[in-house]
C-alpha cells in the first residue's frame, strides 16, 4: 500500500515541477535548461530552515518560495540577451554550477554527505510522516499550485507570455513589456517549483546533490513534452506516466544481471515511441479565449459593433513629429537627417524605392531602434529612447512587413493580446484583484469580437491565426492594431500581395480609421494604391525625404519617378 | 563516533576457523554485556513459541546497476547471486531456500526510495543490502520506521554511522582504513601529505578522517585537489600535487579514479609513493604498469590464507566470472551470509523471526559472524563491524599482502 | 613558474581534446540546428570500436583508430538517418527533437552498458612515451592531439571551401530554405554532415580510450564540453571551435591553479557565462568560407 501511496506523492511533486516547467517552455517558449535548480533551492532552503533554525510551518515553505522566485528573477537575466540554443546552454550552465555549490559550499548545504535528518512536515503538531499521512499533502500542494498556474496561464498575462513565444518583436509592438514578462514568467515557475523541493525534503528528509542532477531536469522536461507543450493537464498526465512507467518496468522480471540496464533501455525506447505517435504531446495546446466571447462567431456584415473603434477628439497640429533622425550602421547611412510629420485624420504614404531606409524610418519612430540623433514628439512630449511597448502606450504603434501574427493563438486572442491597459498583464492583479480582472477580461473579448466584426473577421475569431488566407491575414494586422487604441498608426505594406478587392477593403479601413482621427503611415510600393490611398507622401531615398507633398504632384515629378522606377 | 581502540589484535593470528569462534573476545564481551537487558527480553519473548517459518527468505539489495558514476554494481550483484546460489545448493537456511531481490537504485536518492518502497510493497522485505551512501541516507529513515535490516557493504562514509539502528556495515569506514593506510607513510617516517580526493561524500569522509589523523601525528598537508569521482580530466590537480613536493601521494578515491590518478602522477614525473584505500580491476586496468608499488588499505581479504572459507569464495568467483575478487564482491557475498546468519539465529529463538527487528536483536545479542575475509567479523554497537584491515602493496599489477594495520 | 608550464601544456593538450568536440559538435549544430545530445554516447562507440579492433582482433594500433572513427561515422549517419530525419520531416517541434535526442543517449547508454559491461576496457598494450622539457613533462598523447587538432581544421577547411559537399554544407548552414531552393539535397548533406562530425568528435574518443580507457558513459561528460566549446567559439565556425577549445582547455587548466580544483566543473560554464554578456554569438560566428 505505501508503495501505491508513494507513487502518488511523487506523481504530485513531479505534477508540481512539470506544470512550472510547462509556463516557461509551453507557454513563454523560453527553453531553459535548469528546472532541477530551482528545485534544488526549494529543498535546500527548507531543510536548512527547518533543522537548523528550527523554524515551524509554513514559514520554511513560504522563505523557499520567496528565495527561489528571487534566484528565478535573476535567471531570467540571460533570457533577455539569449534565445534558442543560447538560453539552453546559459541555463544548463547555471544548473551545473548550481550543483557545484550545492557539493562544495561545505559549510551551508553539508557538501557531498548533503542533509539528512529533516524532519517530516508538521503542521499544528501533526507531523505528516511516510508516504499515507503526506499524501493528502502532496495532492493539495499540487492541485493548489495547478491552480495558480492554471490561472496565469489562461489570463491575460498567460496570454501575452504566449503572445511572447510566437514573436517577441510583435508582442512588444503591442505593448507587452518583454522584460516584465520574462522576470515574471521565471520568478512564478521558480516559485511554484520549489514547493515541489519544499515537500520532497521534508517527505525524502534527505537533501543532497544526487537529487538534482541534470537527468532530473531532463525528466521534467520529458514530461512536459510527452504531455504535451501549452497544456498544463499535459503536464500532469506526462508526470503520472512518467513516474508510472518504470514503477511499471519495475514489476517486470527481466534477466538477473541485465535487468535494470534493460528497463533503462525499454523506458527509452518508450519515450521515443511516444514521440513517435504523438509528436506534439498527448494533449494538444487548447485554444482559448472563446469561452466568455458573448457573440461567437459573429456573421460578418453585422452592424459595426460599438466601441469597436474609440473615437478621438479631432485635435490640430502633428500627431506625431521627427525632426532630424539619423541612423548609421556601421559606415552604411541608413536614415539622415529625417524629418517627419503625421497628423491626424491624414494617410501619409512612406514611398521611395527599395533599400531607401522606410522600414529603418518606421522601427526608429517605433522605438525598435534607438536614431543616432533627432528627436520624436508625440503631441509635444519628447519621445525618444522609449522602448517600443512604452511608445505603443504613449499611443503609437505599428504593423510589420512580414506580418508577426501570433499564429498558434486564436484570431480573437491575436486582437485580444492588443487591448491596451489590461490589468491582468501584471502578476499583482491576478492574484489580488482576480475578480477584477476576470470582469474587465470579460469586457475585453467583447470588445475584441466588436473589433473583428468590424473587420470582417467576425467568423474567423476561434480559429488558429495560421489557419488564415493571406488576405485575412492582412486584415488580422490591421485589427490588431486597431485594438491597440493608438492614435499614430504605421502600416508596414498592409496592400502588399492583395488583388483587387482585398485591397480597397483594407484602404476602405484605413479611411474609415483616419476619419476616427488616426494618424497613420503606410510604406506603399503600388502607386495606383499610393494615389488611392494617400492624403499626403513622403518619398525617401537613400536615408533622405528627396520631398514631400500631395500624391498627384509628386508622382507628377519627373526626377522622382526616374528615380523610384530605376 | 570514533573507533581508537580497535581490538584488531585479536586477528593478526592468521588462520582462525571461519565457523564462529566458541570464545568470545573481550570487547564482544563488553558489548554484550551492555546490552543483556536486550538480550534477556529477547529471550523471554520467543523462547517458547515455536519458529514461523516463510516459504523462503527473500533478501532486497539496492544496487546502483545503471547509475553512470557507479562502477561496482555489477560485481556486488554477481556476490549476491553467487552467495545466493550456494547457499540453496547446500540446502537453504534451514531448509528454506533464500531469494535475493536486487533493485536499481541509479544513484539517485529519490530512486531509491521508490526501490526501497517496492521491495516493501512486493515482498514485505526484511533485510536489505544497501549501496552508495547519498541512496543510504535517503533509504535508511524508511528501513528505520519499518524495522527493516539493513547492511551497507560498499560505502565508507561516516555520516550513515550513528543515526541508524537498523542500518549494519560491512566495510570498514573511512576512519578505519584511512587510518590504517596512515601507518604506512609513517612508519616510513614521511611527514608531507599530498591529498586528491573524490568529491563524494566518502571522499569528503576519507579526507576528514585523514586530516585528523595525520595533523595528530604531526605531519603537514602540503595539498589537498578533488576531482568529481568520473572526471576524466584531472591534470591540473595533478600538476599541483606534484609542485608541492610531498613525500608522498593519498588518493582517498574509488574504483576506477585511483587508477588515473597513478597513471598521471607517474606520467608527470611523480616519484613519490602513492597510498590509497581501493584497487579493483577497473583501477589496475586504467593505470596499467603505473600502479606497481601502490599500497592501499582495505578490509583484508586474503585469497590465499589457510580459511578454507576465503580460497573457496575466491576460487569459486574466479571460476564463475573469471575475475578476481575484490572488495566489493566479498563484501555483498558476505553481506548476504550475514544476514543468512543472523536469520538461523533467530530462528533459534522461535516465533515470528524472520523479520528486521528479530535479525537485529540476532546481531546484538551475538555480534560475531563468521567473515569470508577469514575469522570472525564483530560488529560494534555503532553498527559497524570490525573486520582486519590489510596493508596490501601492488607488484606486476597484484595485491600483495603486507601486513595487517595496527591502529590504536 | 614550473607549474605555469606545465599547466600550460596541460591546458593545450587537453584543449586540443575539447576542440575536436567541439568541432564536431558545432559542424552538425551549424549545418543541421539539432542539438544532438547524442553525440555522447556515439563518441562512446567510437571508443568501443578502436578497442574491439585493437584488442579483440589485435590489429595495430593506427587501424583501430581509423576503425574507431569509420565505426563513429556510421553510427552518427544512422542516427541521423533512422532518428532525427524522420522526425524532422514530420516537422517536430525542436523541444521534440530535442527530447528525442536525450531518448536516444538513454536508449544507446544501456545498449553499450549491455554489450560491453560498466566496466572500463583499456588497451594494456599502449603506453605512451613521455618527453621531458627541463621542468615540463609531455606525453605522446598531448602531443598527439594538437597534432589532430591541426590536421582535422586544414582537412575539414579544404573540404569545405573546396569540394561540391563542403559548398553544400556551407550552403546549408547558412540558409536552409535557400539551399533547398537551389536544388541542394539537404537530406543527403545532414547525412554527411552527421558522419563528419561523429568521425571529428571520435578521434577525441580514440585518444581518451588511450589515456583513461573506455566506458559505456564515458560520452556523458564530453557533450556538455562540446556544446560549450562550440557556443563559446561561435556556432558552426572552424576557427570558432578551435579557439573556444583552446580557451576552455586553458582557462580550466589555468583557472584551477588558484581555484580550489573541486570547482572544475563550474570553469567551462562560467566562461560560457562570460562570453555570452560580451559576445551573445560566440567568439567567431557562422560557417567560415
Amino acid at each position: 500500500m505505501d508503495l501505491v501511496l508513494h507513487i502518488g506523492v511523487m506523481i504530485c511533486l513531479y505534477a508540481i515541477l512539470a506544470t512550472s516547467f510547462n509556463l516557461l517552455i509551453g507557454f513563454s517558449g523560453l527553453f531553459a535548461f535548469g528546472h532541477a535548480t530551482f528545485y534544488a533551492v526549494g529543498a535546500y532552503a527548507t531543510a536548512l530552515l527547518t533543522l537548523r533554525l528550527g523554524w515551524p510551518f509554513p514559514l520554511p515553505l513560504i522563505a523557499s518560495i520567496v528565495l527561489t522566485g528571487a534566484i528565478g528573477l535573476a535567471i531570467a537575466l540571460p533570457s533577455l540577451r539569449v534565445s534558442g540554443i543560447y538560453l539552453i546552454i546559459t541555463t544548463l550552465a547555471l544548473q551545473v554550477i548550481a550543483i557545484d555549490v550545492m557539493l562544495n559550499w561545505t559549510g551551508l548545504t553539508g557538501g557531498a554527505s548533503g542533509i539528512s535528518g529533516v524532519p517530516p512536515l508538521t503542521i499544528l503538531g501533526h507531523a505528516f510522516g511516510g508516504p499515507a499521512r503526506f499524501l493528502p499533502i502532496a495532492a493539495l500542494a499540487a492541485a493548489l499550485c495547478f491552480a495558480v498556474a492554471y490561472h496565469v496561464g489562461n489570463s491575460p498575462f498567460g496570454r501575452a507570455l504566449r503572445a511572447m513565444r510566437e514573436n517577441e518583436s510583435a508582442a512588444a509592438s503591442v505593448g507587452k513589456n518583454i522584460f516584465y514578462l520574462k522576470v515574471g514568467v521565471f520568478g512564478l515557475s521558480a516559485a511554484l517549483a520549489s514547493v515541489a523541493g519544499s515537500l520532497f525534503a521534508h517527505y525524502l528528509s534527505y537533501v543532497g546533490a544526487d537529487s538534482f542532477q541534470v537527468s532530473e531536469t531532463v525528466l521534467i522536461l520529458s514530461m512536459v513534452v510527452v504531455g504535451g507543450t501549452g497544456n498544463l493537464l499535459g503536464s500532469v498526465l506526462g508526470a503520472a506516466i512518467l513516474v508510472l512507467l518504470p514503477a511499471g518496468l519495475a514489476f517486470i522480471d527481466l534477466p538477473q544481471g541485465m535487468a535494470g540496464q534493460l528497463r533503462l533501455l525499454i523506458y527509452g525506447l518508450v519515450l521515443i515511441l511516444f514521440l513517435v505517435f504523438r509528436p506534439e504531446g498527448l494533449l494538444r495546446e487548447p485554444k482559448r479565449g472563446g469561452k466568455k466571447a458573448p457573440h461567437r462567431n459573429m456573421p460578418d456584415g453585422a452592424p459595426p459593433a460599438m466601441g469597436a473603434i474609440v473615437p478621438l477628439a479631432a485635435r490640430e497640429g502633428s500627431a506625431l513629429s521627427a525632426v532630424g533622425l539619423n541612423k548609421r550602421f556601421g559606415g552604411i547611412v541608413a536614415i539622415s537627417s529625417l524629418d517627419v510629420d503625421l497628423a491626424s485624420g491624414r494617410i501619409t504614404g512612406l514611398v521611395g524605392p527599395n533599400g531607401a531606409g522606410k522600414t529603418t524610418a518606421f522601427n526608429l519612430l517605433t522605438g525598435f531602434l534607438v536614431a543616432d540623433g533627432g528627436e520624436i514628439r508625440f503631441r509635444g512630449k519628447l519621445l525618444t529612447r522609449l522602448r517600443p511597448h512604452e511608445l505603443v502606450r504613449a499611443g503609437i504603434a505599428r504593423s510589420f512587413q512580414d506580418l508577426r501574427l501570433f499564429t498558434r493563438m486564436s484570431v480573437l486572442e491575436n486582437v485580444l493580446v492588443a487591448l491596451p491597459r489590461q490589468s491582468g498583464d501584471r502578476l499583482s492583479a491576478l492574484f489580488l484583484r482576480p475578480f477584477a480582472v476576470r470582469r474587465e477580461d470579460a469586457a475585453n473579448t467583447a470588445r475584441a469580437m466588436a473589433i473583428l466584426a468590424f473587420i470582417g473577421l467576425g467568423d474567423r475569431a476561434m480559429d488558429l491565426a495560421e489557419d488564415l488566407s493571406y488576405a485575412e491575414e492582412k486584415l488580422l494586422v490591421v485589427a490588431r492594431l486597431i485594438a491597440t487604441d493608438a492614435e499614430v498608426l504605421l502600416l508596414d505594406e498592409p496592400l502588399s500581395g492583395l488583388d483587387g478587392a482585398a485591397m480597397q477593403k483594407i484602404i476602405d479601413l484605413l479611411r474609415q480609421l483616419a476619419a476616427r482621427n488616426r494618424a497613420i503611415c503606410i510604406i506603399e510600393h503600388n502607386l495606383e494604391a499610393i494615389r488611392n490611398a494617400c492624403d499626403h507622401l513622403v518619398y525617401l531615398d537613400e536615408g533622405k525625404a528627396l520631398a514631400e507633398g500631395e500624391p498627384g504632384a509628386l508622382m507628377r515629378d519627373p526626377e522622382l519617378m526616374r528615380r523610384y522606377f530605376k | 563516533m570514533t573507533t581508537n581502540t580497535l581490538p584488531l589484535q585479536h586477528a593478526v593470528t592468521d588462520g582462525a576457523p571461519p565457523a564462529p569462534a566458541k570464545a568470545p573476545s573481550r570487547r564482544s564481551v563488553a558489548s554484550m554485556l551492555a546490552l543483556a537487558p536486550a538480550m534477556a527480553f529477547a529471550g523471554r519473548a520467543y523462547a517458547a513459541e515455536p519458529p514461523k517459518d516463510p516459504p523462503v527468505f527473500r533478501i532486497g539489495a539496492l544496487l546502483g546497476l545503471t547509475d553512470k558514476g557507479n562502477w561496482n554494481a555489477l560485481v556486488m550483484q554477481r556476490a549476491i547471486q553467487m552467495a545466493v546460489e550456494e547457499i540453496n545448493a547446500a540446502g537453504g537456511v534451514e531448509g528454506i531456500k533464500v531469494e535475493a531481490a536486487i533493485e536499481d537504485h541509479q544513484g539517485v536518492p529519490r530512486v531509491g526510495v521508490d526501490a526501497m518502497q517496492r521491495l516493501r510493497a512486493r515482498y514485505d522485505i526484511q533485510a536489505v543490502l544497501l549501496s552508495y551512501s547519498a541512496v543510504g541516507l535517503a533509504v535508511a529513515p524508511i528501513g528505520e520506521e519499518h524495522k527493516i535490516f539493513m547492511l551497507d557493504g560498499g560505502s565508507v562514509t561516516d555520516a550513515l554511522v550513528g543515526p541508524f539502528k537498523y542500518l549494519y556495515h560491512n566495510r570498514s569506514v573511512a576512519s578505519v582504513v584511512a587510518r590504517a593506510v596512515l601507518t604506512v607513510p609513517k612508519q616510513m617516517g614521511f611527514k608531507k601529505m599530498a591529498q586528491m580526493a573524490a568529491v563524494t561524500d566518502d571522499g569528503q569522509s576519507l579526507i576528514r578522517a585523514a586530516e585528523a589523523d595525520w595533523k595528530a601525528y604531526g605531519g603537514e598537508i602540503t595539498a589537498t585537489e578533488q576531482a568529481m569521482s568520473n572526471a576524466s580530466n584531472i591534470d591540473t590537480q595533478m600538476a599541483k600535487l606534484r609542485n608541492t613536493n610531498a613525500d608522498f601521494l593519498a588518493v582517498w578515491q574509488f574504483s576506477p579514479g585511483p587508477g588515473l590518478v597513478m597513471k598521471r602522477a607517474r606520467e608527470f614525473g611523480m616519484k613519490q609513493p602513492i597510498i590509497g584505500v581501493e584497487y579493483t580491476a577497473d583501477i589496475g586496468k586504467v593505470a596499467g604498469p603505473h600502479s606497481e608499488g601502490y599500497i592501499f588499505a582495505s578490509d583484508y581479504f586474503n585469497p590465499n590464507a589457510s580459511d578454507p572459507w576465503p580460497q573457496r569464495f575466491a576460487a569459486e568467483y574466479r571460476k564463475r566470472f573469471n575475475d578476481n575478487p575484490e572488495v566489493y564482491a566479498a563484501n555483498y557475498y558476505e553481506g548476504i551470509h550475514v544476514i543468512c546468519e543472523a536469520i538461523k539465529r533467530s530462528r533459534a529463538q522461535g516465533g515470528d523471526y524472520f523479520t528486521g527487528e528479530r535479525i537485529r536483536a540476532a546481531l546484538l545479542a551475538n555480534p560475531k559472524v563468521p567473515s569470508v575475509y577469514g575469522g570472525d567479523m564483530t560488529f560494534k554497537p555503532d553498527g559497524t563491524g570490525l573486520k582486519r584491515v590489510g596493508i596490501f602493496k601492488v607488484t606486476n599489477g597484484e595485491a600483495k599482502f603486507q601486513n595487517f594495520a595496527e591502529i590504536n | 613558474m614550473d607549474l605555469f608550464a606545465q599547466l600550460l601544456v596541460n591546458g593545450l593538450g587537453n584543449g586540443s581534446r575539447y576542440a575536436l568536440l567541439g568541432l564536431g559538435f558545432g559542424l552538425i549544430f551549424g549545418t543541421t540546428r539539432i542539438v544532438h545530445f547524442a553525440y555522447g554516447p556515439i563518441y562512446a562507440v567510437a571508443a568501443y570500436a578502436a578497442w574491439l579492433a585493437a584488442s579483440a582482433a589485435g590489429l595495430p594500433l593506427a587501424i583501430s583508430a581509423a576503425i574507431g572513427v569509420a565505426g563513429a561515422a556510421l553510427a552518427g549517419a544512422a542516427v541521423y538517418g533512422l532518428a532525427y530525419r524522420p522526425f524532422e520531416a514530420r516537422g517536430m517541434s525542436s523541444h521534440s527533437v530535442l527530447i528525442l535526442s536525450l531518448a536516444l543517449s538513454i536508449v544507446l547508454d544501456s545498449l553499450l552498458t549491455l554489450a560491453f559491461t560498466p566496466s572500463v576496457q583499456t588497451i594494456p598494450e599502449f603506453t605512451a612515451p613521455i618527453f621531458i622539457l627541463g621542468p615540463v613533462y609531455v606525453t605522446a598523447l598531448q602531443l598527439g592531439q594538437i597534432a589532430a587538432v591541426v590536421a582535422v581544421a586544414a582537412i575539414l577547411t579544404l573540404f569545405l571551401r573546396r569540394t561540391r559537399y563542403g559548398q553544400a554544407i556551407l550552403a546549408l548552414g547558412d540558409n536552409r530554405d535557400m539551399a533547398r531552393i537551389v536544388g541542394i539535397d539537404t537530406d543527403r548533406i545532414s547525412l554527411v554532415v552527421f558522419a563528419i562530425g561523429s568521425a571529428v568528435s571520435a578521434i577525441a574518443a580514440v585518444f581518451t580510450l588511450l589515456n583513461e580507457g573506455a566506458t559505456p558513459t564515458m560520452g556523458f561528460n564530453p557533450v556538455f564540453i562540446a556544446f560549450v566549446v562550440a557556443v563559446v567559439g561561435g556556432l558552426g565556425s572552424i576557427p570558432g571551435a578551435i579557439a573556444g577549445g583552446y580557451l576552455v582547455g586553458l582557462v580550466e587548466s589555468l583557472g584551477l591553479w588558484k581555484i580550489p580544483t573541486e570547482w572544475q566543473n563550474s570553469i567551462a560554464f562560467v566562461l560560457l557565462f562570460l562570453v555570452m554578456l560580451v559576445r551573445p554569438q560566440g567568439l567567431f560566428s557562422g560557417l567560415k568560407r
